[in-house]
Formats: C-alpha cells, structure tokens, sequence
C-alpha cells in the first residue's frame, strides 16, 4: 500500500518534473479494470423503502416452497428430491447459491462467497451424506475416510507474511518470542482438550451443527462475556496469539475478538474433530469455484423445472395456504403453497415474511447483526513473482493485515506447468466499527476507495507487480454477509423459536445458528426437509 | 587548471570507451561461443562505429561543444553502463534476437565514443592550448587509459564483479566526467541546471542498477553453461538449452541436464524394453513428457506397436526435436514417424479431457522438485493415469534415483501402490546420472522380468536385465516412507531432503 502510494508518487513526479507545466495524476493508469457488484441491495432496498409492487400477473401451486437459493434452500431441496418428495419449488432469490456464488475470469472459476469446507465431523451427517453422494469420499460415515485427494487442499496449503517474509502456515511463529510460541502452544492443546469433552447431558460441549451442542449452563455461561474478556481473564496476553484469534473470529464470524462471544470463540477450536485416512485433521475440502462447486451439486438435485428465479418480496400465511409473491423480471408471481421453508437471510425475512412476531420473533429485538464483507476477485494475467525460493500457498495472509489474505483459484489443479492465468481471491470482513457505520461507508465508497482496501492485503506482499499482473478486479459486497456470534447469540429467544417452528412457515438459514458455516446452513435446509418429510 | 581537468576527463573517458568493447566482446563470446569470432566482429563494429561519431562531430557547433560532449557522456553512460546487464536480460528472457540487440548496441555505444574525443580536443582548443601539445597530451592519455583497463578488467573487475556491474561502473564514471565538468565549467553552460538534474537522474538509474544487476544476472545465468550452445530457446514454460562438446550433445531444460548423447540409450532402453518387451500384444502406447522423441525411437523398435502418442507440454521442444538434424540423427526421427502422435498439451489437462485407454503408458516427467511437479506423482494423478491403461496393461514410471533419492524413489512406489497399481522397482546406472530408478506399475499382479529383448539393443541383456531388478543393501527402501498425498506432497519433501544430502 505505502510502497506503491510512494512509487506512483514518485512516478508522477518524475513525469512532471520531465513535462513542466502538465499535471499528471499517475493512480487511474495504474489500476485494473474495476467492477463492483452488490448482490442483493437493489431489491433489498425496494423491500426496505416499501416501493410498491406491479399487480400479480401468475400462480403457481405447489405443496412446498423453498424460499431462497443459498446453502439452507439448496440442502432443503435436494433432500426432499433425493428422498423421492418433488412437489416442491425452490425461488433462487435475488443472488442463486447465496455465499456459495462464483463467477468466472476467462477460463478460470472463483468464488466471490466462501471458498472451503472443513472436514465435517461425525455429527454432520447431513454433509457426509452429501460428500458420499459427490463421490468424494469412498465410506462417508467411516471416523477417518478416504477423501478425493484432488478436493483437499493441496500442499502448501497457507502461508503468513511476516515481519517482510513468508512462514509456512497462519499461526504466526516467524521472529515472535519463544515465550509467545509456547502460549499459543498452550491455547491450542487447550482447545485440542475441549474437543472430546462432554457436557453434563452427555453432548459433546462444542458440536457442529452448533444445535447439537451440549447446553451444560456451566459452559453456555461463558456466552455472557466476549472472548477478548476470557482470553484476558485465562492470561492469555501474547501479541501474536491474540492477532490469529482474532483473525479467525473476522473469518468465520465477521467479527473480531472484542465483539465475539467466549462461547463461539471457543466453539471455532473445540468443534471440529473431522478426519481422514489421507490428509491432515486440519485439512479443507476447496475447489477452484469454492463452495459453487457443492452447491451447484445440491441445484442439480433439484432440476430446474422445479427452480423459479426471482425475489421473493411478501409471505403471509393464510388459514389453510401459505402465499409468496415473486418479483421476477418486473412481474409479480403469486406461489401458493401447503408449506413454506423461509431459506433466508433473518433481516431480509424481517421485512418480507408477515407476521414474524407470532411465531416468537420481533425483527427489531431479534435480527442478529450481521457483518459486512468485501470479496475481490482480482484476475491476474500472469502470476506475479515471488521472493526466490518462495512458492504461493493456496491460502496466503497477511500477519496485522487489513484483510484476510488472498486465496489462488488455480491452486488445486494438477498440471505439468502452471497455467498462465489465474485469479487471487482477496476477503476483507469489515469488523472495525458498528456494521450500520460500515455499510454506510461502503455505499457510499468511491471505486478507487473500495479497490485501495480490496487491494490492501497483495499491495503490501507484491507492490507495484500487482498492478502489473491484474488486469481486472470484480469486487462483492456484501453489507450483510453473514450473522455475527456476539455475546448473549446463543440466548435470542427469537431465533430459538424459528428453529423450533413446525407449522405452515419452516425456517433454514444459518442465522438460526448465529454464524455462518457451510455445515450450519445445510443443518437447517436438512433439518426443515425432515420435517416435510415427517423423519 | 580546467585543462589539466579535461585531459584527467579523456582518461576516464578512454577507460570507459575501451571497457564496453571489452564487455561486449566477453558477453557474446561467453553467451554464443567461438570468442575469436565473437571478439574480432565487436572490435571491428565498435571501431567502424567510432569513426562514424568521429565524422558526426563535425556537426556539432563550436559555441555548443563543451554542452554536448556532456551529453554525450550522459547518454554514454547510460547506454553503456546498462548495456551488460540488458544484454543478459535479452539473451536469457526475451524472445528478441540476441545478436541485432548486440550490434545495435555496440553501433550506437561506438559512435557516442567517437564523438568524445574529437569534442574534447575542440574544446581544448578553443582555449588557446597549443595543437602540437594538444593532440600529444590528449593521446596519450587515450591510450592510457586503454591500457589500464585493458588489465583491470580481465584480472579485476570481471572476476569480482562480473559483467553488468562493470558495465554500470564505468557508466557511473562516465556520468561523473559529465558532472564534474559541468560544475568546472558552470560559469559557461546556459543550460547548466537542466543539465545536472538529468546527470543526477542518469546516476540515480546507474547505481540502482548496479544495486540489483547480481540478482538479475544470477536470475538471467541460471541458463548459462560451460560447453558451447548449439541452441538456446527461451519458451513459455521453459528454457532449453543444447551444448556440444566433441561428439556430446546435451539437452539442459532450466539449467538441468536431461541427457547426454553418450549414454542416453542405457537410460532410453532401461526406461523402455522393461515393459514393452513383456508386452508383444501392446499396440497402443502413451508416453507422457518425453518430447525428445528418445523413447520413442525405443518404442518404434516393436514391430507390434501401431500407434505412439506423445503428450509433450512444449511445441517448441517437440518442434526442435523433430527438424534440428543432429537431433534427429540421435532419436532417428522419431518424431516424423507417421506410427508418432504428438501433442502439445499439458499432461493433467490432457488425461483429464480424453479417456483413451493404452496397453503401456512410458512417464518420463521432469522429477519432483517442487510442488507444481509433485502433483505428477501423486496418488490422484496414478489414479486418473490407471483409467487409461488397459486391464492387463502397465505404465513405468522414471522415479528419480533410488541411490542418490532413495526416499523419493520409494515415496514413488509407495503412491503407485496406494493408487492401486502393484509395482515392479529396478534401477540401472547411467553415467552421467548416475544410478537410477524406474518402477513398472500394472493394474494386475504377476509382472515377471523378460528373459530377453526381441529388438535390437546397445545395452540391454537378459543378464543386464536380471541386475537391474536386484536392490543391493545400499538401496533398500528405508522405512516409514509415506506415500506423496496431495494435502502434504510428502514426495517433494523428501526429494529436497534427499538431494539436499548429495549436493554440495
């Protein structure tokens, strides 16, 4: 960032000083091609500013409908077809797959969502089953399967640039006393412990999906406080253990440690107790598109004749019907169903899904916050070099960094040469400063702003290559992209209650969790089909 | 005062003129070969080049002499100072035609230094210093400062500091006669400020250049080698180089030997008639990597064989490999062989988007040294690879050196077994690799060594053979080798370990 602010500057006063008298302003040459998407926010705010809606101009009937097209929508729907149940239409939403979505930069795929699964863990059934059905892995419900080596991460699989060099791995270690090392150590054996612990109700104490937790109030305690207050309160001080956790609370939470709850900070560690008999505990299943790749799986299930695009903007649940109306194209739909499954977003339901505060939730007191995130897809014509005897990892960070790294979309193809192109997927999760603040800012942000902060992250580890190399940047926002675990999230009575709804209405979405996972979302799509499908 | 001043100029000037020729003829002959060619042609350029600046001068205004001739060390300074290092570039990474960069810059180079001393001697002159003096003084310092770099260079300033920073560093001393007589002569240049901000300019590029040219060099020399270069490519994926020594013709791709003339049919033969020879119904064969059309001269041997298909990534090495004729000559035209399918593709690519199956499939990749290789030799790769060998069919896999890399060699065959391939190791010596490895990998069990070759070898026989699939005590597998998984790439690991043990 500095470097290459000094560079251009220095560029530019180099040509100005060589052309007296012509002002030069070197930046705008300088930068790829930018565009900027914002999935969602035209209709979301046509719902917000209550604009008024074209006249119904279709019907459609159908036993259920399936109301959005993310995680939750999509496992909801491949279950009951995968069940034999195929009365049912699923509405894709303003943005199909949700943070599942990817796009494409010539020949190469990448994800302007999420980007990885983790091992799932025996508890996740609902993944496993899927995983066995992609043929991914040879016995799904085995403790340690065989997994398709070429959907695992392959070596190197993350990398940390420190104190002006890269260290293998994220948990910082390069140049940072022996003495923060061993706490670090500490934390993590710790945690390790927590993973085979079990609640007084027998319940593993931290289980994924998250609703399988044990509720023992001992642990569920350490939901009052934030995780930055539990860590300080265990004399966990270290500069570079407290850095990583908080990286890993902006990554899967959107928040940092000072807005996290103890519970799910804890959670993050002591959850995950997937393996395989060919890979690492801590290895991720990844595809170039990200998770498009088993999301598209779970569309294929589905079938398009029974997929509807278009946004939702009205649920009202009548005597013996549930109603949805349809934006599709400038037209409005009228879906008249025996069941609904709302497979969206709880703010957006908020404003659309009439009624809510009868089934126990009031969108003022209840909607969790949620974070926002930029994703950058920069397309980089060649791959810039590397300092000697450094090889790009699949995952690569920056130690104090804005964002949360860049991750390379070519990575987990097995070719004799690389290829020539490919795309650098950077992720910022924007936890500094109130979300309502930050989403302000983004709307409001200039394309050279929002590329400055895209960029933050490469401009620090390539300098003036990146601009050289990148060709082309697409930019997402999402001003909500994801539930944020703050302290007190596992007590919203309100979400509690959608969880446990059986009536006309049905909830999915990992907003019932509180954070945002792959496995979450597709615990609800699983767990809502099931209650279709009476098992 | 001032004049004594111009006099110490031409002998710097002198120095730097002489040290670009000097560093020219040393680059070309260093980088193409045959020096007494190399040297004559660039002396002779450079000098021709001379007179043609010397003629130009004239052109130059009296009033304007002193102002030019500094420019002129501006430009000589830059032009030359980065010359070496540009060269370098040229010859290692872009697809530019070497010598035309070359002479286009040792014309442009002489002629700047021609101007210079005609300038000087002008300036001179117009001070009133006698002309009988003059031409003495300033000769003689000429070929002085020749003289001092003439021995400088070869015993000081090349072996110490190589060619580019030479080059700069007499680009930097340029520029300083240009500063340093500007400021003497402040009192009579118009243009003096205009004219120092672009010496300081020109200085600054200098010694930044002269602050990175090791590490480009280093970066451009990695393709650079002792014998003579009979060709030197630079592709998009690699660099290709063939040297010639005597009757020697060697291939080095990114600086590391693939074969040599002399013993490459023991390493060819071994790689080949293991297999094919236990194989007389195969008639469809797959070679993977291999664009020297070696094994395939091996595998047109076998009457049976209709068909060779060989996936090389590189147009440019297949191309070669098939037109250059002491290339042919070596895999007898292998390559124009209607029985020959050659394709230029990446191997991964390719396997992934056909599904032809084969009776033998001969690997020769480049060997695992980083993690983009790896991956050829990873149980998903064996995996994709077993869907295009027939049922009763076998692929052989060159395997690095189970002698030098014997965790590598056995991290091999253990990821041929975990993709389920049951597995044959053997090894054999080829003189300027050493001992090294091959493994034959069949779907089915029950691979037994032939007792003879049908086609006509210059190495190989059944005694031969029967060694080969022998490991003596020094090679046996070493335990707890893992097989390479792509989530840990285990083989690169052990292949860096390994040769990390050998080399020096």
């Amino acid at each position: 960032m500095k470097r290459r602010a000094f560079l251009q500057a220095g560029l530019a006063a180099g040509l100005a000083a060589g052309l007296p008298g012509c002002r030069f302003d070197g930046s705008a040459l300088f930068r790829p091609d930018i565009r900027i998407t914002r999935p969602g926010m035209d209709v979301g705010h046509v719902l917000r500013d209550r604009q008024p809606l074209p006249p119904v101009s279709g019907e459609i009937r159908t036993d259920v409908a399936i109301l959005g097209s993310g995680v939750a929508g999509l496992t909801a729907g491949w279950r009951l077809a995968r069940e034999g149940f195929g009365d049912f239409v699923l509405v894709t939403g303003p943005e199909p797959f949700g943070n599942a979505t990817a796009i494409r930069f010539g020949d190469v795929p990448c994800p302007t969502g999420a980007h990885y699964l983790p091992l799932p863990t025996p508890a996740s059934a609902h993944v496993r089953t899927l995983l066995g059905e992609m043929k991914l892995v040879d016995d799904a419900f085995a403790a340690a399967p065989d997994y398709d080596e070429a959907a695992l991460v392959h070596a190197p699989e993350s990398r940390l640039w420190i104190n002006g060099r890269w260290q293998g791995g994220v948990q910082p270690h390069h140049g940072i006393p022996a003495s923060e090392v061993a706490e670090q150590q500490h934390f993590y054996a710790y945690t390790e412990s927590l993973k085979q612990r079990l609640g007084r109700d027998g319940r593993r104490l931290f289980e994924i999906p998250l609703a399988l937790s044990s509720s023992d109030p001992e642990w569920r305690a350490l939901d009052a406080e934030t995780f930055a207050h539990w860590l300080a309160r265990n004399d966990y001080t270290a500069p570079s253990l407290l850095w990583y956790l908080d990286y890993c609370c902006r990554d899967d939470f959107g928040t940092g440690l000072a807005h996290t709850s103890a519970w799910a900070g804890l959670h993050y560690f002591a959850s995950r107790n997937g393996s395989a008999r060919n890979g690492d505990d801590a290895a991720v299943l990844t595809w170039a598109d990200g998770l498009n790749t088993p999301a598209r799986h779970l569309l294929g299930a589905i079938t398009p004749q029974r997929t509807l695009a278009g946004s939702v903007v009205r649920v009202s649940e009548r005597r013996d019907h549930v109603e949805a109306l349809v934006l599709q194209y400038g037209r409005l739909i009228r879906i008249r169903a025996r069941r609904a499954v709302i497979a969206m977003p709880l703010f957006v339901a908020g404003h659309i899904v009439e009624g809510l505060k009868n089934e126990g939730f009031d969108p003022a007191i209840h909607t969790p916050e949620h974070a926002p995130w930029l994703v950058a897809n920069f397309a980089m014509d060649h791959f810039p070099s590397e300092k000697k005897g450094e090889v790009l990892a699949w995952d690569n960070v920056v130690y104090q960094g804005k964002g949360l790294g860049y991750v390379v979309a070519t990575h987990q193809l097995i070719r004799a040469a690389r290829p020539e192109r490919t795309v650098f997927t950077a992720y910022h999760a924007l936890a500094d400063g109130e979300p309502r603040d930050v989403r302000r800012w983004l709307a409001g942000a200039s394309a050279d702003e929002l590329y400055d902060l895209a960029a933050s992250d490469l401009a620090e580890v390539y300098g003036w290559k990146l601009t050289r190399n990148a060709s082309a940047v697409e930019i997402t926002l999402r001003g909500h992209a994801m539930p944020s675990p703050r302290p007190g999230f596992l007590g919203n009575a309100g979400t509690q209650a959608l969880a446990a709804a059986d009536g006309r209405l049905l909830f999915a979405h990992s907003d019932l969790s509180g954070y945002s996972v792959f496995e979450e979302a597709a615990w609800w799509g699983w767990h809502a089909a099931g209650r279709i499908l009476g098992t | 005062m001032l004049d004594r001043l111009l006099i110490l100029s031409v002998f710097v000037v002198a120095s730097c003129g002489l040290a670009y020729e000097l560093i020219a003829g040393a680059l070309a002959s260093y980088l193409l070969g045959d020096s007494i060619l190399q040297f004559s042609s660039i002396i002779g350029a450079y000098l021709f080049a001379m007179g043609i600046g010397s003629h130009l001068s004239q052109y130059v205004k009296d009033e304007d002499s002193l102002a030019r001739f500094i420019d002129i060390e501006l430009l000589v300074g830059l032009i030359g100072g980065l010359a070496a290092l540009a060269l370098f570039l040229v010859f290692s990474w872009l697809a530019a035609p070497f010598r035309t960069v070359l002479y286009a810059l040792v014309l442009i180079i002489g002629t700047l230094v021609g101007m210079e001393i005609p300038l000087v001697m002008r300036v001179l002159n117009q001070r009133q210093a006698e002309f009988r003096e003059l031409v003495s003084r300033v000769l003689t310092f000429d070929y002085l400062g020749a003289l001092a770099v003439s021995l400088l260079f070869p015993l000081v300033l090349a072996p110490k500091l190589g060619l580019a920073r030479t080059g700069l560093l007499f680009g930097i001393c340029n520029v300083g006669v240009a500063i340093w007589t500007a400021y003497a002569f402040r009192r009579e240049l118009p243009g003096l400020r205009a004219q120092l901000t672009r010496a300081f300019v020109v200085l600054a590029v200098l010694i930044a250049g002269f602050a990175v040219a090791d590490r480009l060099v280093q970066w451009s020399e990695k393709g650079l080698f002792g014998d003579e270069i009979i060709h030197a490519e630079t592709t998009p994926y690699q660099r290709l180089v063939i040297t010639r020594w005597h009757d020697d013709l060697r291939l080095h791709i990114n600086g590391n030997l693939q074969f040599s003339s002399r013993d490459e049919f023991r390493y060819h033969e071994a790689l080949v008639h293991p297999l094919m020879a236990t194989l007389p119904w195969a008639k469809r064969v797959l070679v993977l990597g291999g664009g020297d059309g070696l094994a395939a001269r091996e595998l047109l041997k076998y009457k049976n064989i209709e068909s060779v298909t060989l996936v090389d990534l590189d147009p440019a090495m297949t191309t070669l490999f098939a037109k250059a004729p002491a290339l042919t000559a070596l895999n007898q035209g292998a390559l124009k062989n209607p029985r020959v399918h050659v394709v230029n593709d990446d191997a991964g690519r390719w396997l992934e988007n056909h599904d032809q199956v084969y009776d033998a499939v001969i690997v020769d990749f480049p060997d695992p040294s980083n993690f983009a290789l790896g991956k050829l030799y990873s149980v998903p790769f064996y995996r994709l690879l077993k869907r295009h060998v027939a049922e009763h069919g076998a692929i052989v896999v060159q395997s690095t050196s189970p002698y030098f890399a014997p965790r590598s060699f056995w991290c091999i065959d253990a990821t041929l077994k975990d993709a389920g391939f049951h597995t044959r190791p053997y090894h054999t010596y080829v003189p300027s690799f050493g001992e090294w490895g091959f493994i034959i990998a069949g779907a089915q069990p029950g691979y037994a060594p032939p007792e003879s070759i049908p086609v006509p070898t210059r190495y190989l026989n059944p005694a031969a053979i029967r060694l080969m699939f022998d490991f003596p005590p020094d090679m046996q597998p070493p335990p707890g080798i893992e097989p390479n998984r792509l989530n840990t790439q285990s083989l690169v690991h052990y292949f860096e370990q390994d040769w990390r043990n050998v080399q020096r």
